[in-house]
């Protein structure tokens, strides 16, 4: 169910997103939303786990952050609305195709070279798989390009876990907000 | 069709110029309707934060960018009230007297229709009415003007590292002068260097059309409407009649006028008058001379980063820059023709597309957090921008396809020329030395990129070869008007604002003056 602007917005300027959990609607973070196991509008579960997994090897702690959902709220408003950092990149609008094919591309790579999808794969394959899917040349990789999915998705990580207030308190930085920023902000 | 009240003036666009423009007009007692196709953005609505930054990012139609160096419209367009200004960061620098005169000095791209002494008076007019921090001595390399009205802006470490390495070699650095206050000035407070320049500036520290030209136009009558996008002018007997545009509703709604001033940004005022075809203007609106859309320039990015043992505390300070060098503004030289010119020590954060950990994309996993705890505390970054000449082949073009409207996409062709490359390059091997010798353990540089944009219905003197006059009035149409860095016959290698705001100065100014006979 996509979101509409009004109530996308309303939830932006109280601090959350609107998920639903179980059926019933709650305003959460991304990562509150993932503790709970909030339902995911866009994303299907086996992309979520993909995107998961590729984000947690780019950037530990990716997926306690929250990232499918994260990933998963942006995907289901307007583009015009969307946080996310293809906005900047020229990729026509909407991103949901690009997103689901990177996902579906780090599961056939996975299946291919490890005969298992890449949620699957043991820390030191996952790492392996993402630094030959970073240098971009990749024979069997079919999906958006290899260099620049890793450059997005590393994007996407990195806002989760160091764009917001807890990421700069963790790297001992003051935060210094003059508006202080909506909680997926 | 929606048939809106007649007006004086439409205007397109509630960015820099557009919100200009409406401001002076409605304060000279013209009745003034401005059509935004963004949200009507207010100070109150800019969260600090370069995720939520991007909402106000272009949110319209596809704009397709391609060509061998593609323009990245996407980080450098706005929209809704302020354009691209409302988070734009305020480094405010003069053209240089040579970027006025480059056919007659150079034998290269155009001239502009006046020189730099005619813009002077607009150029410190406009300084005194914003309030610019600087050091006007210090700024060896700049033309003849007024001192700045305020004193530089602070510095903090990461600037006083690199100014080291320029210092070992010889080169010169001042204080960047900066559209920001550096103590309160016009009614509006002082910076205090939390760097969140790029999500807006919600004190009005940062001079951006929320600050002033939005509300004073609003105050003098102006009516916006917002989420209304411009789909085409429509013209008779060779004059504009009036503005078809979609608005909030998508309702296609007619807005009759006596004067039009296009101010949708150097990509969309070329898209709107090419989708202004009709029997009469077989090639776009106000295009006989088929310039419109053609000389589209951006200036060339090279951002050089280190690393350093002392505390260089990136995360202070504004988004623009807190030291200039311009020793390489000079336009001959062996290694490529064209000026470039050094921002010192923008503020960085970790995240988004200027931020830390964008710098070294190779990097992820357990490494990728060591950097980012490291570069937290130790980085220092410039970048160099790099002037683009006019080609003729650098456009703004339609596109495949039409929207529900009939209105065919803007699609940006863009190659810097082998001069631009060259120079980039120069730049580039440029700061790595001078990240050196300013003692960085390690020092790196980024992807070519592109900032600002400029050109496509350039100004000048002969009809012939030009879209518009000196004050931004079409030689074809006598009741359109062009606004904005779109005018830019030529960009030289400084940020384009102060000027845009200058050229604009004048243009309005006449346009006042001429009323009657504009819009007769
Ligand atoms: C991140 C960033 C930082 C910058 N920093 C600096 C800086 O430090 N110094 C500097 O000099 N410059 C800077 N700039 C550039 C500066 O923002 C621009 O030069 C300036 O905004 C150009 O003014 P404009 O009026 O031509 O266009 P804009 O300000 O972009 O205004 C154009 C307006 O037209 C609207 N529009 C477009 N199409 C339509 C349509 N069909 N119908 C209705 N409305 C439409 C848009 O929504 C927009 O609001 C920066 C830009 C960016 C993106
Ligand atoms: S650093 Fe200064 S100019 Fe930038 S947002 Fe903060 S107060 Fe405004």
């Amino acid at each position: 169910m996509p979101l509409d602007r009004r109530t996308f917005l309303k939830g932006a300027t109280s601090g959350a997103v609107l998920f639903t959990v179980g059926g019933v609607p709650a305003w959460l973070t991304p990562r509150e939303a993932r503790a709970e196991g909030a339902d995911l509008r866009t994303l299907t579960p086996a992309q979520a786990r993909a995107l998961t997994a590729y984000g947690e090897v780019l950037l530990p702690g990716a997926d306690e952050a929250g990232l499918a959902h994260y990933l998963d709220a942006q995907l289901s408003v307007d583009p015009a609305e969307s946080l996310l950092m293809i906005r900047y990149l020229d990729v026509p609008a909407p991103w949901n195709g690009f997103y689901s094919g990177v996902a579906h591309a780090l599961d056939a790579l996975a299946q291919r070279r490890h005969d298992c999808p890449f949620a699957e794969l043991s820390a030191d394959a996952a790492h392996d798989l993402a630094g030959v899917i970073a240098g971009g040349e990749v024979a069997d990789w079919a999906g958006p390009p290899a260099g620049f999915a890793h450059f997005v998705l590393r994007a996407d990580a990195v806002d989760l876990v160091y764009g917001r207030p807890e990421g700069f308190d963790a790297l001992n930085v003051p935060y210094m907000a003059h508006i202080d920023p909506e909680a997926v902000a | 069709m929606k048939r809106m009240k007649m007006v004086d003036a439409v205007i397109v666009g509630a960015g820099a110029a557009g919100a200009f423009y409406a401001r002076h007009l409605a304060e000279s007692g013209r009745s003034v309707a401005v059509l935004e196709a963004g949200p009507g953005w207010q100070h109150t609505d800019l969260q600090s934060s370069l995720i939520w930054a991007r909402r106000l990012r272009w949110g319209g139609e596809r704009v397709a960018t391609t060509g061998e160096h593609p323009f990245g419209y996407g980080f450098n367009a706005g929209w809704g009230n302020g354009g691209a200004a409302t988070h734009h960061y305020g480094t405010w620098l003069r053209l240089d007297e040579s970027d006025f005169e480059m056919r007659s000095r150079f034998g290269r791209g155009r001239d502009w229709p006046f020189d730099y002494a005619t813009l002077r008076p607009y150029y410190d007019r406009i300084q005194k009415a914003v309030g610019l921090s600087g050091d006007a001595e210090a700024e060896i390399w700049r033309p003849a003007g007024d001192p700045y009205p305020m004193p530089p802006l602070a510095t903090f470490g990461q600037a006083e590292a690199i100014r080291r390495g320029f210092e070992a070699m010889g080169m010169h650095t001042a204080p960047m002068p900066m559209a920001i206050n550096s103590q309160p000035y016009a009614g509006r407070a002082a910076c205090i260097y939390d760097g969140w320049c790029d999500a807006g500036c919600p004190t009005g520290a940062l001079y951006n059309p929320l600050v002033r030209d939005v509300p004073g136009a609003l105050a003098a009558g102006a009516e916006i409407r917002n989420h209304a996008s411009v789909i085409r002018v429509t013209s008779r007997n060779g004059r504009a009649t009036g503005v078809e545009y979609a608005d909030a509703d998508g309702e296609r709604c007619f807005q009759p006028e006596s004067v039009v001033v296009l101010a949708a940004s150097a990509v969309h005022n070329p898209a709107i008058l090419l989708n202004s075809a009709s029997d009469d203007w077989p090639d776009g609106l106000a295009n006989r001379s088929g310039q419109v859309g053609r000389g589209f320039m951006t200036h060339s990015v090279a951002g050089i980063y280190g690393l350093f043992k002392e505390d260089t505390e990136p995360f202070m300070g504004v988004s623009g820059a807190q030291l200039s060098c311009r020793d390489g503004y000079g336009k001959d030289r062996e290694q490529g023709f064209g000026s470039y010119q050094w921002l010192i020590a923008p503020a960085m954060k970790p995240n988004g597309l200027l931020g830390m950990a964008v710098t070294r994309a190779d990097l992820y996993g357990d490494a990728l957090h060591a950097f980012i705890r490291r570069a937290s505390h130790h980085m220092a970054n410039m970048l160099a921008m790099g002037e683009d000449l006019p080609d003729p082949d650098n456009r703004v073009v339609l596109g495949e396809g039409r929207d529900g409207y009939g209105r065919r996409p803007a699609k940006v062709v863009h190659r810097f020329t082998d001069d631009a490359m060259a120079v980039h390059r120069h730049a580039r091997e440029e700061g790595l030395a001078v990240m050196r010798a300013a003692g960085a353990d390690e020092a790196w540089a980024g992807p070519l990129g592109t900032a600002h944009m400029m050109g496509g219905t350039p100004m000048g003197s002969d009809p012939a070869d030009s879209v518009v006059d000196g004050y931004g009035r079409s030689h074809d149409v006598p009741n359109l008007v062009l606004a904005g860095t779109g005018l830019f016959p030529t960009a030289g290698a400084n940020n384009p604002t102060y000027t845009m705001y200058a050229v604009a100065l004048r243009g309005v100014e006449r346009l006042i003056d001429d009323w009657d006979a504009v819009a007769a």
